[in-house]
């Protein structure tokens, strides 16, 4: 008796029992892109960063149908997007790293532009890096 | 601990409710709807507590990669493509099949929910064996970083050792502590299927904790999504 | 507060009978050992935490005697950088970050939403297991020779050159990171959830605003922090290189990482405190919070960017200038939500009825000293100031200013106001009062000489100072604070403890405060609530003219009265 209860009562979003053939054809879905990113990987578009971005985005729509279908996002209470979106915005943030490195190019500084044997920064500030470093190189104590 | 006042008592001048009497009810909650929530909650926090885990990870590896693109690629030929799509199409497979357990178990059909988990669970250990095929592989091309990191050059396929050692660094640190991520799972998923055999009313009456599973292996899945591309498939420069 | 009143324990009339509740329903170790209450494991808690915060102690006080002289006389060099990093790590990981959220969050939480537990007992258990393990770890390494790299750890000092101990600590604070992540996720599932009937987010106590707020930071903050130690310990472990500068890797990208969540983890530190210090300034101002939403916003304002500000560590570590210029501002930024609550905590004082007892006056010192803190938190945001200052002295009496004169002095305040209601007694009025005092005077007697002889250039972690003997009067000055402050410490040990056997009982509510907590018997049944209760009116529904009656009439029976035979009958009647 509590059982039959529980169900008209148990979770009015979540109870919602998706349909096996969706399922079915979200697998179906995943393979392919999964076929996909391998043979544009593949493919010579004179660029890489081109492969780079496409491959990000066939695995991010990957990412949106395990999400959306797999983990039941698309009958979710408006609670579960909001984490979902904050995981999301998560990822961004630590992203935000990435520009330190990138912006350090553009620093107007006389001599800053220069690398390690050049300039007076340590660092190499020109990206991404045409000579990276080297051991020896720089003050470098090898590893005991 | 002491018994919990109220439990199994209606609220005075409230009718008998049947979802404050579950089975699978814990006595901090009011009823099962709020449980069930709780747990859901619950665990979609804990996964975002893991995309920031992996996120570090991806962070340091977009960097380096920036960095050092031509040694890198050069340094990933000695992973095997075809053993990486392998694994994929196994975690992706296995991803259905939990999704399948996890209707099964709305439908509380305890028969498919045990096949779909066991199918999961022999993914689960092909993916791993798999994994360690290929983690013996560089092992015995001396490609763990450390002292002995490029012994044999030939392995390197030209790339800078110092930048392929970085490489292989993180190569091993993000696929280790995904391959973490599946023995849980593993663990988890056998817990689960143990519940299930002895009919425990925990997961038979309440599909909740067949979904936290679930959840937790798509992510698990997740990221080897971004995974394969980014340590397998780089273009060459 | 107005609720339908919760059935409590507690018969009024019947003092002398021992009540079941949490502390005596149950008597074996065991049962402390397997809970899953939450006030049970906020206890054990209570007791670990004072336990690692007196460890800490110790290192400081050793670093304070070493510094009295210029040329060090008790510590080796190295041995006195592993003190202070021993200092560092205890207090950072295993007592400030720990203190308000684990203590009286998990013993108030769920009182204060009208819950029976917090959602995941076992998880809040597993979490002090966690913190224990971690903080075992942790104390193995500094015993077992010490860590000498600084709290934060940078590569390669703590990969390259550090000796082993430093992987055995890191993965105890990797360990402890998963205790704080558990408390988060248990903080943010009851705060949705488990809310009592009629508590709305708008009815709820500041304090769990705080814990929410805190529990955001901590589950997307800690996981960083946890796999960025994990990379370094794997580097010091297995040779792992990921940070290595000699193989190409980037000892700057740690930083970054490391402030990632270190920056967030001084919200960590703080929102905590500015829950427990809305709670103190409302209940004995004996006025409704001035601007509660303002307050629970700016919390969650603090907590979204604390996010964006980790670069100001990171000024003169050749972070790019942009980034810097970005961070910089980000940071004054913050200053704004953190002048929202100061400006409305004391326009709540404004015509209350305040009473001065020892929470408050915890609470009027938090109000000044994290003022001062956080507005030399400016002078370091702003880039040219900080490339003179980093580093210095100054920075770390800015620090101490926002964590000890912030974050402790609002978990000492929170400890006596809720005291009553863990242990079921009161705690000594009067020398808790010259205690809370002496906390204030001893603490800027500490620290302020260090504003000064910072901005006179004395560095930070430095022990050695034999050629600029014009700062020995400062560092004596200090040390001398830091006795005062260290007694400051051990008095409330010493009452508190003996207020558990020979205080006088407390009654369900000894301060007439709102609050759902107080509704209950003190201390509580182990099942919080004998009903649940229906929330009908937020949480500071204070009537102003009933308080200001009921002060005054408080204040005539304070004036000395005499009766027919002359003898002096003065009574207090404070509550």
């Amino acid at each position: 008796m509590a059982e039959h209860a529980t169900h008209s009562h148990a979770g009015g979003d979540h109870s919602h029992i998706p349909s096996g053939i969706k399922l079915f054809r979200n697998m179906i879905i995943l393979m392919v892109l999964l076929v996909v990113t391998w043979w544009a990987s593949t493919i010579d578009f004179g660029n890489v960063t081109i492969n780079n971005i496409i491959a990000l985005i066939i695995a991010t729509i990957k990412a949106g149908f395990v999400i959306w279908t797999f983990m039941g996002v698309v009958h979710a209470t408006k609670l579960t997007r909001v984490w979902v979106a904050t995981g999301f915005i998560g990822m961004v943030l630590i992203f935000g790293i990435l520009g330190d490195y990138f912006t350090r190019q553009y620093e107007p500084v006389a001599g800053w532009e220069k690398g390690p044997n050049g300039g007076a920064s340590a660092l190499q500030r020109e990206w991404p890096p045409s000579k990276p470093p080297q051991p020896g190189n720089n003050n470098f104590r090898p590893r005991g | 601990m002491a018994a919990i006042a109220h439990e199994g008592m209606e609220p005075e001048g409230q009718a008998y409710n049947p979802a404050r009497h579950h089975e699978a009810l814990h006595h901090q909650f009011e009823d099962i709807d709020q449980q069930n929530e709780s747990y859901l909650v619950g665990m979609w926090t804990f996964l975002v507590t893991e995309v920031m885990f992996f996120g570090a990870l991806f962070l340091i590896y977009t960097l380096y990669r920036s960095m050092y693109l031509k040694d890198w690629f050069l340094a990933h030929e000695a992973l095997s493509i075809p053993m990486g799509m392998v694994n994929t199409f196994v975690l992706l497979f296995s991803s259905w099949t939990v999704a399948m357990a996890v209707r099964a178990a709305q439908l509380h059909d305890r028969k498919q929910v045990l096949m779909y988990l066991s199918i999961t669970q022999l993914c689960a250990m092909a993916f791993m064996v798999i994994k360690a095929f290929e983690y013996t592989e560089k092992f015995n091309h001396h490609l763990i970083p450390g002292p002995g990191f490029g012994s044999h050059p030939e392995y390197l396929h030209g790339a800078n050792p110092n930048f392929a050692q970085l490489y292989f660094g993180l190569y091993f640190t993000m696929t280790g502590v995904h391959g973490i991520h599946v023995l849980v799972g593993i663990i988890v998923i056998a817990y689960l299927m143990a519940k299930w055999i002895r009919n425990s009313p925990m997961v038979t009456k309440d599909y909740i904790p067949t979904e936290m599973v679930g959840l937790y292996w798509h992510f698990v899945d997740l990221v080897w999504i971004f995974l394969f591309p980014l340590m397998y498939l780089m273009p060459k420069p | 507060m107005s609720a339908i009143p919760a059935e409590t324990s507690l018969r009024t009339g019947a003092k002398e009978v021992e009540e079941v509740n949490y502390l005596n329903a149950e008597q074996s170790l065991k049962s402390w050992l397997i809970t899953g209450d939450h006030k049970r494991i906020a206890i054990l808690y209570l007791i670990s935490v004072s336990f690692f915060f007196f460890l800490g102690s110790i290192a400081a006080g050793l670093i304070r005697y070493e510094l009295t002289s210029p040329a060090g006389f008790v510590l080796e060099s190295e041995t006195y950088n592993k003190v202070f990093s021993a200092h560092g790590i205890i207090m950072v990981f295993l007592f400030l970050i720990v203190a308000i959220p684990a203590v009286l969050g998990n013993f108030l939480l769920p009182l204060q939403v009208g819950a029976r537990d917090l959602a995941f007992p076992r998880l809040n258990l597993l979490s002090w297991y966690l913190y224990m393990i971690g903080g075992t770890l942790i104390m193995g390494g500094i015993i077992n020779g010490g860590v000498d790299s600084g709290w934060t750890f940078y590569v390669p000092y703590s990969s390259m050159y550090a000796n082993s101990n430093v992987a055995i600590v890191l993965v105890g604070i990797f360990i402890a990171g998963f205790s704080s992540i558990t408390t988060g996720i248990n903080f943010i599932v009851t705060t949705h959830k488990m809310r009592a009937p009629g508590m709305t987010w708008f009815r709820l106590p500041l304090f769990v605003w705080a814990m929410y707020a805190t529990s955001v930071v901590i589950i997307l903050g800690t996981p960083v922090v946890a796999i960025t130690l994990l990379c370094v310990a794997l580097e010091r472990m297995f040779h792992f290189p990921i940070f290595s500068p000699e193989l190409g890797g980037d000892p700057v990208l740690f930083q970054h990482l490391f402030w990632f969540y270190s920056h967030p983890a001084v919200y960590i530190m703080i929102l905590p405190a500015f829950g427990v210090q809305s709670e103190l300034i409302a209940n004995f101002a004996r006025k409704r919070v001035f601007g509660y939403h303002f307050i629970a916003f700016s919390t969650l304002a603090i907590a979204g960017l604390g996010f964006l500000v980790w670069g100001h560590h990171m000024f003169i570590s050749s972070q790019s200038m942009y980034q810097s210029v970005v961070f910089s501002l980000i940071t004054f930024l913050v200053a704004v939500p953190s002048a929202i609550k100061i400006f409305n905590w004391t326009a709540t004082l404004y015509k209350g009825n305040i009473r001065m007892q020892t929470p408050m006056i915890y609470a009027l010192g938090f109000i000044g000293l994290f003022t001062i803190g956080g507005l030399t938190g400016l002078f370091l945001g702003s880039i040219g100031t900080n490339i003179h200052l980093t580093n210095t002295y100054f920075i770390v009496a800015h620090f101490h200013y926002v964590m000890v004169g912030g974050a402790v002095t609002a978990f000492l305040g929170g400890l006596h106001f809720w005291w009553p209601k863990m242990t079921g007694r009161m705690y000594p009025e009067t020398i808790a009062k010259w205690n809370a005092a002496l906390v204030f005077i001893g603490f800027n007697l500490t620290f302020f000489p260090q504003f000064i002889v910072g901005f006179m250039g004395m560095p930070r972690r430095y022990h050695y100072y034999y050629f600029a003997p014009e700062y020995q009067p400062y560092h004596i000055m200090s040390s001398l604070g830091a006795s005062v402050l260290a007694l400051s410490f051990i008095v409330p040990g010493w009452y508190l403890t003996q207020s558990l056997i020979t205080g006088k009982r407390a009654s369900a509510n000894p301060w007439g405060a709102h609050g759902l907590e107080w509704e209950t018997a003190s201390p509580p049944p182990t099942s919080n609530f004998l009903q649940t209760p229906i929330v009908l009116d937020e949480v500071y529904d204070f009537d102003p003219v009933a308080e200001h009656e009921a002060s005054r009439s408080a204040r005539a029976l304070e004036v000395p009265h005499y009766d027919a035979e002359g003898t002096n009958t003065k009574e207090t009647h404070e509550s």
